[in-house]
């Protein structure tokens, strides 16, 4: 008992012993009903100031003196009419119960008052441990909070790394591997297992409901750590990705500006000499353009595996790619045999793609094609719809590919087995199909009918007509 | 601008007085000035964005041909440079993979590019078209009708037709064909059609120019599906080719 509680006893007896005093000398004058009244303040004073066993004894204590000083016969503790009965057994209901209901509000209060600390504290440590520096520092924080108040040997806060936890914050003892009781919390962030928080101790670690409240609360304070720490993580790698991509777009710059000054100048000289009737220098012109198209694919396959290939799809009607397929190899020998094929009694044919890469992945197709095909055979570039996507067909009279080849073809370096070997380095095909993929399409190879191959390019088909045209 | 490109007379081959070119590269100013030399009288040549601007500004070259990996200062700056005083064509050098660097070259008032490695033959062929247009510009106007592959455009009447059969176009159509032959030889970007048919729309009714030139070479070319008289020059815009 506190010395509160104490003297708000003796200080109560003592009115109430006072109060007894006082009436009894004036009992001539007074009627039981004001005693009662009196003794009732006296009970719910006492039961204010003392708590609940104070309330009830004062309760007790007053019926009793009621009884005794107040009613009829006077000096005993005899009751001789009902309706006193009922005086003294309605001044003990009232005053229990009045007694209980101010101690419950009472203990309300209290906890009240308590939850609002607890609250008041977590925020505290809440924002104590996520202002700290960094995300280590603030695991740090929690783990020792978590152990200072749950009074255990050790706490640990694990962080999931690949599949593997791995200790980033302890207090306390050493951690143990054996001869010791665990209580582990797994840690997570939306709805993400990051990590687990231990705690380890001599003795069976027992959690009531508050400390688990407060393991909850920090629980979350610590997965909000973890999660800092992966998102600083993850921004120190995107940070090296995207020095390293820099890096790797200024050495392609670089190379290809090396290598594209000496090529330009090999071609304009060995053409002047080509123009003037010189072979060797006609082979020099065609070798030179040979290597030309080797640095781009190999830039160009290299932007793609490195991400930094730029595409811009855009409204792009399919015959203008085609056109321009044409215009492309208008100007060598073999342009000649590459035949197009678009339907001018059908409307006009759409699609979403890049133009610079369509027609690439369409040039690469139709140089395969004039490669392998034999030389006095058409080539045949032509479009079509095939439900939501256009198809370009590239189609050969040339030997076709055998089955078991189909998909290495479009692997990077493969030639086929008897190919001439006249400039290409087999990075044609799986740069088609790479570029077409990036933009949501495809490229596939089929037998054609009657002997050859067919090479479809699928990209995403649009209607303009099904928008408003301005 | 009210080009007129004579049908008449078939253009005799242009010459230029002088010919500027701007590039660091010695061997590549060698491989220019040897595709140039039975065109132009007098080839200067510049190592340096600055040093090109001076020699363009006292010297006034027909043609400029500017490399756009200078050391010095960006290709772009160069050219928005000889705008401010001088009108003669800028043909650029650019590398593959930079379309936008042309389309904002061009933007900027060149008149038309080549991509390294270039032939010789095709780099001629462009710088000979800018001097015609530019020639042809500076002399007096010769009519309003351009024939060019059979198609004959009649630009003050607004009416085009091949052989006897007229040819109808949407008023769109039309903007686009007299935009891109008053202009004729040179690549115009999207935003630069754009601009001049359209004017100041708002929305984006600009993707919709592939739209209207198909439908216009549906009508004017031969073979639509192989265009000879508007190109495409791709990731760039289009250029009308008049009859060489």
């Amino acid at each position: 008992m506190t010395a509160a509680r104490a003297r708000a006893w003796v200080l109560w007896l003592l009115l109430f012993a006072l109060a007894t005093v006082a009436m009894r000398l004036v009992r001539s004058n007074i009627d039981q009903a004001h005693a009662v009244l009196a003794y009732l303040l006296i009970v719910l004073g006492g039961s204010v100031a003392g708590g609940r066993p104070l309330g009830i004894s004062l309760a007790g204590m007053a019926t009793l003196a009621i009884n005794y000083f107040f009613q009829a016969p006077l000096d005993t503790l005899s009751v001789a009419k009902p309706p006193d009965g009922l005086v003294l057994l309605a001044f003990l209901a009232t005053a229990v119960t009045t007694t209980q209901l101010l101690a419950l509000a009472r203990s309300e209060a209290e906890e009240a008052r308590r939850r609002a600390d607890e609250v008041t504290r977590l925020a505290y440590l809440g924002s104590e441990t996520l202002n700290a520096g960094t995300a280590e520092a603030a695991l740090g924080a929690i783990a020792r909070v978590i152990r200072d108040e749950l009074r255990v040997d050790t706490c640990l806060i694990r962080r999931l790394v690949d599949g593997r936890k791995e200790v980033v914050a302890s207090a306390g003892a050493a951690p143990r591997a054996r001869d010791v009781s665990r209580l582990e919390i797994p840690l997570t962030g939306h709805d993400v297992e990051l990590g687990a928080l231990e705690l380890q101790h001599p003795t069976p670690i027992a959690v009531d409901e508050p400390q688990r409240r407060f393991l909850d609360a920090l629980g979350y304070y610590a997965a909000l750590g973890l999660e800092r720490m992966q998102l600083a993580a993850e921004a120190a790698h995107a940070d090296a990705l995207r020095e390293a991509d820099r890096m790797k777009d200024i050495l392609l710059a670089s190379v290809s500006h090396d290598l594209r000054t000496p090529l330009t100048t090999i071609k304009a000289m060995a053409q002047d000499g080509a123009l003037r009737g010189d072979e060797n220098s006609a082979i020099i012109e065609e070798q030179a353009d040979r290597l030309s198209r080797l640095v781009s694919d190999l830039l160009d396959l290299s932007r793609m595996k490195g991400g930094t290939l730029h595409l811009s799809p855009e409204l792009n009607a399919a015959e203008d790619v085609i056109g321009a397929v044409a215009r492309q190899f208008a100007g060598t020998t073999s342009g000649a045999r590459l035949v197009t094929a678009v339907d001018l009694s059908q409307p006009a044919l759409f699609g979403y793609f890049d133009f610079v890469h369509t027609l690439r992945i369409l040039g690469n197709l139709v140089e395969n094609a004039l490669r392998y095909a034999p030389a006095d055979t058409p080539v045949e570039l032509g479009v079509t719809t095939a439900g939501e996507m256009l198809a370009f067909t590239v189609a050969d009279r040339g030997p076709g590919v055998p089955a078991p080849e189909v998909e290495r073809i479009f692997e990077p370096f493969h030639r086929s087995p008897g190919a001439r070997n006249d400039g290409g380095a087999g990075l044609g095909l799986s740069i088609a199909r790479r570029l077409a993929e990036e933009q949501g399409g495809d490229v596939r190879y089929a037998p054609r009918a009657g002997g050859g191959s067919v090479f479809t390019l699928l990209l995403p088909a649009c209607d303009p007509q099904a928008e408003e045209i301005a | 601008m009210t080009l007129t490109e004579s049908p008449a007379t078939p253009a005799a081959a242009p010459r230029a007085r002088t010919v500027l070119v701007i590039d660091d590269e010695i061997q590549i100013r060698r491989a220019v000035r040897n595709a140039l030399r039975d065109m132009a009288d007098d080839v200067l040549e510049a190592a340096s964005g600055q040093e090109g601007i001076d020699l363009a500004a006292s010297a006034m070259p027909d043609v400029i041909v500017l490399d756009l990996g200078l050391p010095d200062m960006a290709g772009a700056d160069v050219c928005r440079e000889v705008r401010r005083w001088g009108t003669m064509p800028i043909v650029v050098l650019s590398a593959r993979h930079a379309e936008q660097e042309k389309v904002s070259l061009l933007n900027l008032g060149a008149d038309d590019y080549v991509t390294k490695p270039f032939s010789t033959l095709e780099f001629g062929a462009r710088v000979r078209a800018q001097l015609r247009r530019y020639q042809s510009l500076a002399g007096p106007a010769q009519g309003a009708v351009v024939t060019a592959r059979g198609l004959t455009i009649d630009l003050v009447r607004r009416r085009v037709s091949r052989g006897q059969g007229a040819i109808h176009l949407t008023p769109i159509e039309w903007d686009i064909l007299r935009t891109l032959v008053t202009a004729a030889g040179r690549t115009l970007t999207h935003q630069q059609i754009f601009d001049a048919v359209w004017g100041r729309v708002f929305g984006n009714p600009q993707q919709y120019l592939r739209v209207h030139i198909t439908n216009l070479r549906r009508k004017i070319e031969s073979d639509p599906s192989r265009p000879q008289l508007v190109v495409t020059e791709p990731g760039v815009g289009y250029r009308f080719e008049p009859e060489e």
